[in-house]
């Protein structure tokens, strides 16, 4: 069985050390009109490559550009679209982040392409295959406030599939292996798997030679396991860290797709151990179909403190060999 | 009902009592004399007398505006959980993590067993109610909550960090009554995020308030009515406090379904808008509770701390707001 790391979206933009404080500093410099757009986009270079080098220092194999540039995961999305505005702070799930919501005024489209440059950029400092992280479009219009013509949720998720199957389709076409979509408002709302089956078949026949992930975290997966299987996508990341019952019943169920087992929480401090890890390794590995698995944070790392996420990546690197170590 | 647990404790409260969240904003001196202290340009002594300056300024302008249960306005706090955080045992500051924006804050982690070290808020509490004749609230953050908003490095899960939090918490209760508190509110803003982590929630109230002579107020946030009612109700105190200022929520539909237990505080004020609200327009949402739970249950109050408007907006907001309660209390009186 080939153990592949990879993170599963953000990154700490910021450390407490005075020399990691950088970003923060620009962004105050850029709100007070001291130094132009231009300045501040080199800043957020420089902040991505060094959540990069961070990465690929602890030993992930797959990396993200750490989504350092993301204001939150839904506003970033839509700052790129016509027809779109954006609102007050709302809570980010179960998480004490929030996020501003987008309000749709008029016709969904894209101004140009929205995160091809991002991608590009990683890529060029990256001596690793970069992975993209895109919200998915349920989601996004789960969390938007309707209008403009769109009168359900529905109709919204069908505008931003539209919208992001080009990203996707970009995003491929300039040679991205893996592409991730995040889709956490599904556990809150099993009854609309059929919305989110309805965006995945468009987004899937924009990937081309790319594959898809669906990740999904802020809640309990193992209520909608089975159904997931049943999505065209090739990837399925999985958040162990709410549901104790996941690996017997990845165990049970198996598994047809390949699996991004999210085993490190990425909302906690405390340092996983072989005693909590291994387990759910012995239970989900002989379960699954694919001769490869990946091994990630439960959700993007940016819930921690800088030196403790970069922590857990090392600690998913150490698990990771001993584990393989240990059974070769 | 609780109007006779009021009662018992001695209160003495007008019909449709009036009171806040807990925080008011800053004077302008304090936080300027907070950001001199964070530079270390004053000494932790002249800060402390700036900040009971402001609480007696908060205090005679809740007196001068009329309301009946008054609050020390937290002048000297920061974040409701980090305050209690850097007092307890057990407790590191942690690194900074991003809440929005560019916004970043310290988020405490649980490193070792939390343990009560002596009253944590009684001198200020007895401090308060001595300047003033109305019940002065005890005002504390609930376990769940302080659970939810800290890292746990020590805890073997989320549960049992909220429990023992309880038992340490229910201390600085104890403490609170015995220096003589009779209204205590213990904030729990975090209790609707994990629908499935409810029934330990309530079992840390039980574990922080079960058996104690105080009339028991719980803050939630907005958008936990519709989450978690009924289930709230089971929360082991008198009164509910409720944003309902932002929120079409039909409460006759969801009475009529699952009717109110407790005390009903309506929080009628938006404190994240600048704008004063007509009284009109807040006598609107007053009725909204009393067309639907008789008037001796309810309470009135903005729907949060108003830490976040100015000491102008606060007070223009509270003044209107007294304005209503009190037509709506004569026109109580003169309908029999």
């Amino acid at each position: 069985m080939e153990l592949i790391l990879t993170t599963a979206g953000s990154y700490p933009r910021i450390g407490d050390a005075p020399e990691l404080q950088r970003h923060r500093q620009a962004y105050a410099q850029r709100e007070r009109g001291e130094i132009g757009e231009e300045a501040f986009r080199k800043v957020e270079d420089e902040a991505t490559a060094e959540a990069i080098r961070e990465q690929i220092e602890a030993g992930i194999d797959l990396v993200t550009d750490g989504q350092i540039r993301w204001y939150d995961p839904y506003s970033h999305l839509a700052r790129g679209l016509e027809g779109i505005e954006i609102n007050g702070l709302l809570r980010l799930f179960d998480t004490n982040c929030y996020f501003r919501q987008p309000v749709v005024k008029g016709r969904v489209r894209r101004k140009g392409p929205i995160l091809l440059r991002e991608y590009e950029f990683a890529r060029s400092v990256s001596s690793r295959p970069v992975k993209p992280v895109l919200t998915g479009p349920y989601t996004l219009a789960r969390g938007s406030i309707l209008g403009g013509g769109y009168g359900s949720v529905r109709a919204l998720a069908s505008a931003y599939t539209e919208v992001l199957a080009e990203e996707v389709s970009g995003l491929s076409r300039a040679g991205a292996p893996l592409i991730q979509l995040d889709e956490p408002a599904i556990l809150h709302h099993p009854e609309d798997l059929n919305l989110l089956e309805e965006a995945l078949v468009v987004l899937a026949r924009a990937r081309g030679t790319a594959r898809l992930a669906l990740h999904t975290s802020f809640g309990d997966v193992a209520p909608l396991y089975r159904d997931l299987q049943a999505l065209p996508v090739d990837v399925l990341g999985l958040d162990f860290t709410y549901s104790p019952k996941l690996p017997a019943l990845i165990a049970d169920a198996g598994s047809q797709k390949v699996l991004a087992l999210g085993v490190i929480d990425a909302r906690n401090t405390k340092l996983e151990t072989a005693e909590r890890v291994f387990p759910i390794l012995d239970t989900v590995l002989p379960a699954l179909k694919a001769s490869q698995a990946y091994l990630t944070p439960s959700c993007g790392l940016e819930f921690l403190p800088r030196d403790r996420a970069r922590q857990k990546l090392e600690t998913l690197k150490r698990l990771r060999d001993e584990y393989l170590g240990g059974r070769s | 009902m609780s109007r006779q647990k009021l009662k018992r404790l001695g209160l003495d409260l007008p019909l449709l009592p009036t009171s806040t969240v807990g925080s008011f904003p800053k004077t302008p001196e304090l936080a300027a004399a907070r950001t001199k202290y964070a530079r270390k340009q004053i000494t932790k002594r002249e800060l402390e007398a700036l900040e009971k300056k402001a609480t007696e300024f908060w205090i005679r302008t809740q007196e001068e505006i009329g309301l009946d249960v008054l609050v020390d306005g937290e002048q000297y706090r920061g974040d409701m959980v980090a305050h209690f955080a850097e007092i307890m045992a057990g407790f590191q500051t942690g690194g900074l993590v991003r809440s929005y924006g560019n916004r970043y804050y310290h988020k405490p982690v649980i490193v070792g067993e939390v343990k009560w070290p002596g009253p944590m808020t009684v001198s200020w509490w007895q401090w308060t109610q001595a300047l003033t004749d109305k019940p002065v609230k005890g005002m504390l953050t609930g376990p769940y909550t302080v659970m939810d908003w800290s890292f746990n490095d020590y805890y073997p899960d989320r549960k049992s960090a909220c429990l023992a939090l309880a038992r340490e918490i229910r201390k600085e209760v104890e403490a609170l009554i015995e220096a003589g508190a009779k209204i205590i509110q213990i904030d729990e803003p975090a209790i609707s995020v994990r629908q499935e982590e409810f029934p330990f929630a309530i079992e840390a109230m039980h574990l922080t308030v079960d058996g104690l002579p105080a009339y028991f107020i719980t803050h939630a946030c907005y958008g936990a009515f519709e989450t978690i009612y009924p289930d709230m109700l089971d929360l082991p105190v008198d009164n509910l406090d409720l944003a309902i200022s932002n929120s079409a929520l039909d409460l006759l539909k969801i009475f009529e379904k699952d009717p109110f237990t407790k005390d009903l505080s309506l929080g009628v004020l938006d404190v994240h808008s600048h704008r004063i609200e007509a009284p009109a327009e807040i006598g609107a949402r007053i009725m909204r509770g009393v067309r639907v739970l008789p008037p001796d249950r309810i309470w009135v109050d903005p729907d949060c701390g108003l830490k976040t408007r100015t000491v102008e907006e606060s007070r223009g907001k509270l003044e209107a707001m007294l304005v209503a309660v009190r037509r709506i209390r004569e026109d109580l009186a003169l309908t029999p």
